[in-house]
């Protein structure tokens, strides 16, 4: 085996299959996020499944850098960012490190691991759609000020491809929590005056405002509303447990006889059609629909286990913020190069503009979140039209564009 | 979040400004109308608008091809063979989109945002400067209503324990009220603040940090240089401005500004991978030069890809490059031409060029093309390749005789044929000679190379880095410093001990300050050699201490989740 070929198995299927068994693992893990405390045997479930998730995911971080090592070996050259396929590789390595020790470690989120994961694969996916072998650097891509630029772009794209995953999340939640919030509300009729404070089902429960749904809830708030009359109405885990089947209740529509978030799983589906056009390819028209349809079926599951609306709103926020610094001096770094190899450090290139635009609308998802009337939902649609932005200065730029900065590594 | 607690001066505050009277006259109405203009344009929604406008902007020029980097792909646009057609096109020529960044609507934009910008900073930086240099923090009047409490007994007296706890505070760079400024009889208490200096004022450097760039840019582009020239191996070029092929002076860069040093390209190192996976990508890209100053002094060099030379502030960049073949053509026993002409490659790697004789009687015209390898077929005759590497390199050409028409502009690799007879063609290999009509003869003498050179004088470049370095070092304090006041009082407890109430509120970050406030309580607690009294639930308001903090029975205790920025906006990134 050559070491182009060991660095190949290393990615597909090792790595892949390492971090998706990860995934599953910790969204497996998610779903005993919430359940009744005295539960022993759900929680001691919830907690193995997230180790194993944990473990999975630093193996497949350890088989990941391997594979860059070995990538490099095969090059012989030093730093991976030489092409697309490369690129991506460090994004979605940067991802999942970044969830690890930031989302994991350090906010104590593990819940939200699997998401983030997601995000990495589907990075990982574009990766394996652009894969290209390993070989030398072009002479003009030879420099210091490039590996620095290079290093922290892949960087801020990581960490920006986080924050997109905790703003789409946050919109999600945020959708069925105010359903939920309004179903609610919709008892007092026309008057909404003391509609925050209404209990639903029995007057003595404390929980969050949850509402009357239709459908199924219905008969779980029933049969909620009958143990909590059995037992004098102290049971908040089972009211906890309701208004986790209200949130997800909300989302859903019933077409066919399922239940799925249809308005959301077309805009994904159309999204998903306008990616695979990009790239022509019959496998891709087909596969990146379903794998959308997959992602968008998978977060509507995962609505009820979710931290609350405003809780994603500031991991986003903070995890932009932390990426915002690392973009303006990534574009920097971008420029000093550009007036080391190119003799002008701005020209307007596609790359160049797109940089910029990029920086502009990550920029304004900043002002967005500190202006009155923005802040919230308007914001999260900011801050994911700017990731927005970003996916069309990488792929779109990179691919259909043609530019000075046409180094996607592709024939 | 109630405004009880803020002593900021209006000019920060402005909510609590009052509005003035109704104008009636014309020039009022003129007046109060620029006002509202002037308060419209600082406000964050309109920046927002602005941001959105450049934004789309951009995506426009990123899509169009701009006539200033790609001026062949826009005429081909314009004149309908390329693009979306003629009728789309017009479209996007209304709207300035092939020279976005040149438009009138871009500027426009720019010159708005900037204004707006400067609508903005304008009573921000006021504000700042007042809270930097006269603003104290604010004392409190609710103490133990403030979101986060800690209480701490200690033997030492009240003033005693407040002093301590002043040291715990400006350690850790809180910037304290000035006691002297309350008077004799107020109710001692230690007021303490931090972040709001780094926050706001990192926020104003990043904005200003704009400025500079702006001015940096408009002065770069009025001082500055830029030309380009090609030269073949073994020759030189003075740096004058006749010497170019062509330049961009700025506006202010007089033909007196020319350096006049003197560059000869010793030798254009250039090598490729030659293996079939690669196919040529180059991995050698690399000019040698000798230069001579105006003073006579004289040294070699090496320009590179990413290895600009620098003579006398004028910095040397090696764009590109092509083959340069010396045809001489005869007629009889005279040269009539003689010389290198350059070619760059087209998109077959191929170098088209001509040669053009107007010494000759008729003028002769060659259409040449060289072909840097092509090798012998089995049956001697050549294959072209597309291969860069002149190993083996062919020379075709048509022979066009008649009128060059040199008095009409025209492309230097170019034949105008318009008024010329097709003659014959062919190739010719290196050395070999061939006879045309009219007693020509034509002679592929030599092969160079030559390097397309772009000599630029950028003065503003390090005022540029500045601001640049100074956006992101505004940047950072602007996101990460968080506001956070701190108070601490005291009451005389019964048995002569002291009870201390530490009170926190946080701006911005309010989860992360839960454990800052822990911190700060302990080492508060060890400063006066304290204990935590035996409270039921110390966030709590407790009879014992509801004397001291004079908290309203009423007060609501806040215990549920404190949102992340409970701050007015100006207070937050902008």
């Amino acid at each position: 085996m050559t070491t182009a070929e060991l660095s190949r198995f290393l990615f597909s299927p090792v790595v892949l299959v390492l971090y998706t068994s990860a995934m599953l693992a910790y969204l497996y893990a998610m779903a005993f996020g919430t359940v009744d405390r005295d539960d022993v045997a759900a929680v001691a479930k919830g907690r193995r499944a997230r180790v194993l998730g944990t473990g999975l995911a630093i193996v497949g971080v350890a088989s990941h850098v391997a594979h860059l090592a070995v990538r490099m070996v095969a090059a012989e050259r030093l730093v991976p960012l030489g092409n697309m396929f490369e690129f991506s590789n460090v994004i979605a390595l940067v991802v999942v490190v970044g969830g690890l020790l930031v989302v994991q470690r350090r906010m104590g989120r593990p819940e939200l691991m699997g998401f983030v994961l997601l995000g990495a694969l589907v990075t990982l996916g574009m990766a394996a759609l652009l894969y290209a072998e390993p070989g030398p650097l072009a002479p003009i891509l030879d420099s210091w000020w490039l590996n620095i630029h290079v290093s922290t772009i892949a960087l801020a794209a990581g960490i920006f491809t986080m924050g997109a995953v905790f703003n789409g999340l946050q919109l999600l939640r945020d959708t069925a929590e105010r359903r939920v919030a309004l179903r609610a509300s919709g008892d007092f009729g026309p008057n909404t005056v003391g509609a925050a404070q209404a209990p639903v089902g029995s007057s003595d429960v404390d929980a969050p405002a949850h509402g009357d749904v239709d459908g199924d809830a219905d008969d779980v708030l029933d049969s909620v509303g009958e143990r909590i009359g059995k037992d004098d109405g102290l049971r908040v885990v089972d009211a906890d447990l309701a208004y986790r089947d209200a949130l997800r209740d909300v989302l859903a529509q019933r077409v066919f006889g399922l239940r799925f978030p249809w308005k959301v799983g077309l805009v994904a589906a159309a999204l998903a059609l306008a990616f695979s056009l990009v790239f022509q390819d019959v496998v891709a028209s087909v596969t990146f629909p379903l794998a959308m349809l997959a992602m968008v079926g998978i977060a509507w599951w995962a609505v009820p286990f979710l931290p609350s609306a405003s809780a994603l709103d500031s991991l986003a926020y903070r995890t932009i913020a932390f990426g915002f610094p690392i973009w303006t001096f990534a574009v920097i770094t971008g420029a000093i190069w550009a007036e080391q190899s190119w003799g002008r450090y701005w020209g307007w290139d596609p790359k160049e503009t797109s940089a910029f635009l990029t920086w502009i609308a990550y920029a304004g998802y900043l002002h967005a979140r500190a202006t009155k009337g923005f802040k919230g939902r308007r914001a999260a649609w900011v801050g994911l039209g700017s990731f927005g932005v970003l996916l069309f200065t990488y792929y779109v730029v990179n691919l259909l564009i043609s530019g000075l900065h046409s180094y996607a590594g592709l024939q | 979040m109630s405004r009880i607690d803020s002593f900021d001066p209006p000019e920060a505050n402005p909510d609590v400004r009052r509005r003035g009277p109704r104008p009636v006259t014309p020039l009022g109405l003129l007046r109060a109308s620029a006002k509202q203009v002037w308060r419209t344009l600082r406000t964050m929604r309109t920046a927002l608008w602005l941001l959105g406008g450049l934004a789309l902007e951009s995506i426009l020029a990123t899509i169009v091809p701009q006539e200033p980097n790609v001026p062949d792909t826009v005429a081909a646009w314009r004149a309908g063979t390329e693009g979306p057609g003629t009728v789309v096109s017009a479209g996007i020529e209304v709207v300035g989109g092939y020279d976005v960044y040149g438009s009138p609507l871009f500027l426009a934009l720019l010159l708005l945002l900037f204004t707006s910008l400067t609508a903005c900073m304008i009573p921000r930086v006021r504000g700042w400067w007042r809270i930097t240099r006269r603003s104290q923090p604010p004392r409190t009047r609710h103490l133990g209503a403030q979101e986060h409490v800690a209480h701490v007994h200690t033997d030492l007296s009240g003033d005693e324990a407040l002093a301590a706890a002043r040291g715990v505070l400006s350690d850790r760079r809180y910037r304290l009220r000035d006691t002297a400024a309350d008077g004799p009889d107020a109710e001692p208490q230690v007021a303490g603040e931090k972040g709001q200096v780094a926050r706001e004022g990192g926020s104003l450097l990043f904005h200003v940090s704009f400025y500079v760039l702006l001015v940096g840019i408009v002065f770069g582009q009025l001082l500055g240089f830029t030309g380009q020239v090609g030269i073949v191996e073994g020759q030189a070029f003075t740096d004058a401005q006749v010497s170019y092929w062509s330049y961009q002076p700025g506006r202010w860069f007089g033909s007196d500004d020319h350096r006049g040093f003197r560059l000869q390209l010793d030798q254009f190192n250039v090598d490729w991978y030659r293996d079939v996976e690669l196919a040529g990508q180059p991995r050698l890209f690399q000019s040698d030069v000798t230069v001579t100053t105006p003073d006579g002094e004289t040294y070699s060099d090496t320009v590179g890809g990413n290895d600009p030379l620098v003579v006398d502030g004028m910095k040397i960049h090696q764009l590109d490059w092509g083959y340069a073949p010396r045809v001489v053509v005869r007629q009889g026993d005279e040269v009539v031409h003689d010389g290198f002409v350059d070619a760059n490659s087209d998109e077959f790697g191929w170098f088209p060029t001509a040669v053009k004789a107007p010494a000759a009687d008729p003028d002769v015209g060659l259409e040449v093309v060289l072909v840097p390898w092509a090798p012998e077929g089995p049956e001697g005759e050549p294959i072209p390749t597309g291969a860069p590497w002149a190993d083996e390199p062919l020379l075709f050409y048509r022979g066009w005789a008649g009128d060059l028409q040199l008095d009409v502009p025209q492309d230097v690799r170019e034949l105008d044929t318009s008024r010329m007879a097709l003659g014959p063609e062919g190739a010719l290999r290196l050395g070999e000679t061939v006879e045309l009509p009219n007693d020509v003869t034509i002679e592929f003498a030599e092969l160079r190379r030559w390097v397309g050179f772009q000599f630029s004088d950028r003065p503003t470049v390090p005022l540029l880095l500045v601001g640049a370095l100074l956006a992101l070092g505004g940047l950072i304090p602007a996101l990460y410093a968080y506001r956070r006041r701190v108070w601490i009082g005291t009451t005389d407890l019964p048995d002569g001990r002291t009870l201390l109430v530490v009170a926190g509120r946080a701006f911005q970050r309010a989860e992360a300050f839960a454990e800052e406030f822990e911190e700060l309580a302990d080492d508060v607690r060890s400063a006066v050699d304290g204990t935590t009294p035996d409270l039921p639930d110390p966030a709590a308001p407790s009879p014992s201490d509801g004397s001291s903090t004079e908290s309203l029975p009423d007060q609501p205790v806040p215990d549920q989740p404190v949102p992340d920025q409970p701050v007015p906006d100006q207070e937050s990134v902008s």
